[in-house]
């Protein structure tokens, strides 16, 4: 029996965690975009870690109160408020004394600490953390896989919707506020929207492939050159590529699955790299 | 525009306290923007006049006295064009659609009739043949004149600018400056103007403002009123000698007390 024969014979065991790769992909490659022209690339890193933070901290919860069954979506929705939180607080902090990367940098690093200090205390599930971090997506259940199409969802159509709000405060959040826009408002739903887009897929790819999908489609899509609105259609482009085939390649290669989708990330963003270096 | 609604104000601050969290930059402004007024809010650099800006156009609340604008008044704004990160991928409509597209709910897209106004607008500053083009790549001169248009495209009743000509070469800014004053000029269009170059505005600006949150400086004439000696050594902190040219856009009296020239 040839590789691809026992790959089609095994799609019971891969097609959920493929198509929650490509929503994934879809999904944060898009958000990616205002993510990198905002210049808070580290905020998806902090964000990330706090995802990963909110699901230990529900696996201690529920080992110290000594529940035994999964309990998959209460963990889920800890870690979506601790990533939301961290996207309104990281999103939104101005110091005039401090960088904001001061900010940024405290919460991934504190954020990251926590996770090894909680992961310490864990007795039975410290070995689902490997593949929260690192990405697993072997194991995708269909409530996570619907629980992501949720919120690609509603991300897509608020963001839909709010489009010129929400490029207009982001571009030039001080006009936007002379001319009444309520850029408080629609940073709040921006930031939300990320917070709220990583947990799951966090939960389902693991916070590396996350990151690098947050951040390597856009940037890739960037630097080839289109307009904003092409920029969002490759970037989600390029995220579904590299997450779907990052995810095909770890099968048939028996690579790790979450730092195989990181490295053909990178490598969707060369030709944009390339085309910026011959326009030069 | 009748008689009396050429005479109120578009926006004004009574007995204002100007500044931010609980720091006091400016107290008791007085500064009223009339229909066709042209203002100039002159000094040094970090003096205040950005913050003063702000309060004006209602983005910071005075810390005191209070800002009187009719609901109706519309507001054009051009920020330091340097504020604005060229890595977006926008092109010069795409940017000046954002001043229509301010004025529309949150769920409606712009249409024709907003994209004929942008492309008007753009039209009106000379740069509806760089619409196109990235705004990124465009030069300073060019990248001012689209947020230039981006004001007008909402229809203002009121420009602000803040620094339009900073670091610009001699020729881009009076280019900028002569867009500025043929708007103001051809729609009666009230301008105020922020600048740390006195002599970069004082020959198109009909009232001068004089503003150093460090020696809590907030003076407002007539142009031939603050270019005298005493009022130029107010803002300059030292005696001041007029060239001839200056001299000669002097008046004997002094600008009239209050924010009224």
């Amino acid at each position: 029996m040839s590789a691809l024969d026992t790959f089609l014979s095994a799609r019971e065991i891969w097609q959920i965690p493929l198509a929650a790769s490509l929503v994934a992909g879809a999904l944060l490659g898009a958000l990616g975009v205002y993510v990198v022209l905002r210049r808070t690339v580290f905020v998806s890193a902090a964000l990330t870690q706090l995802s990963t933070l909110g699901m230990v901290a529900a696996l201690l919860v529920e080992e110290r109160i000594h529940l035994e069954a999964e309990h998959a979506s209460e963990q889920l929705a800890v870690a979506i408020a601790f990533s939301v939180a961290g996207a309104l607080v990281l999103g939104a902090w101005r110091s005039r004394r401090l960088p904001a990367e001061a900010s940024v940098g405290a919460g991934w690093v504190v954020a990251s600490a926590l996770v090894v200090l909680g992961t310490s205390r864990l007795v039975h599930a410290a070995h689902d953390l490997s593949g929260m971090v690192f990405g697993n997506a072997v194991a995708v259940t269909g409530g996570e896989l619907a629980a992501l199409v949720a919120v690609f969802v509603l991300a897509a159509v608020v963001h839909l919707l709010f489009e010129k709000e929400l490029v207009f405060s982001s571009f030039d959040p001080e006009t936007a506020r002379a001319l009444g826009v309520r850029v408080g408002l629609w940073d709040t739903v921006l930031f939300a929207s990320v917070g709220i887009a990583i947990p799951p897929a966090a939960r389902a790819l693991g916070a590396l492939p996350v990151f690098a999908l947050l951040t390597l489609p856009a940037a890739g899509a960037l630097l080839a050159g289109p307009r904003l609105r092409g920029a969002f259609l490759l970037a989600a482009l390029a995220g579904v590529i590299a997450a779907g085939g990052g995810y095909l390649v770890s099968w048939f290669a028996e690579t790790p699955t979450g730092a195989t989708m990181v490295v053909v990330a990178a490598a969707l963003a060369l030709p944009g790299l390339a085309l910026r270096a011959l326009r030069r | 525009m009748t008689a009396e609604s050429a005479r109120r104000p578009l926006v004004a601050l009574e007995g204002a306290t100007v500044g931010y969290g609980r720091r006091t930059l400016l107290a008791g402004v007085d500064l009223a923007i009339l229909p066709g007024d042209f203002v100039a809010l002159v000094g040094p650099n970090g003096g205040g006049k950005t913050t003063l800006l702000r309060t004006l156009l209602g983005t910071l609340p005075p810390l005191a006295g209070r800002r009187a604008a009719p609901d109706r008044t519309r507001i054009g704004y051009v920020p330091q064009r340097d504020l604005l990160d060229a890595i977006w991928p926008l092109s010069a409509f795409d940017v000046a659609l954002m001043g229509r597209a301010a004025h529309l709910p949150p769920w409606r897209r712009p249409g024709a009739s907003d994209r004929d106004a942008v492309l008007g607008a753009l039209e009106r500053v000379g740069m509806a043949d760089v619409a196109r083009r990235r705004y990124g790549d465009l030069s300073g001169g060019q990248r001012q004149r689209v947020l230039i248009a981006r004001a007008l495209a909402g229809e203002p009743e009121l420009l602000a600018l803040d620094e339009p000509t900073n670091g610009m070469d001699p020729a881009a800014e009076l280019s900028t400056m002569e867009v500025i004053d043929a708007l103001h000029a051809a729609n009666g269009l009230a301008v105020v103007l922020v600048s740390h170059r006195i002599e970069s505005v004082a020959a198109h600006a009909s009232t001068l403002a004089f503003v150093d949150k460090d020696r809590r400086l907030f003076r407002v004439g007539p142009v031939g009123g603050m270019l005298r000696p005493e009022e130029l050594a107010a803002l300059f902190g030292r005696p001041v000698k007029l060239g001839p040219v200056a001299a000669a856009m002097a008046e004997p009296s002094g600008p009239a007390p209050g924010g009224r020239p």
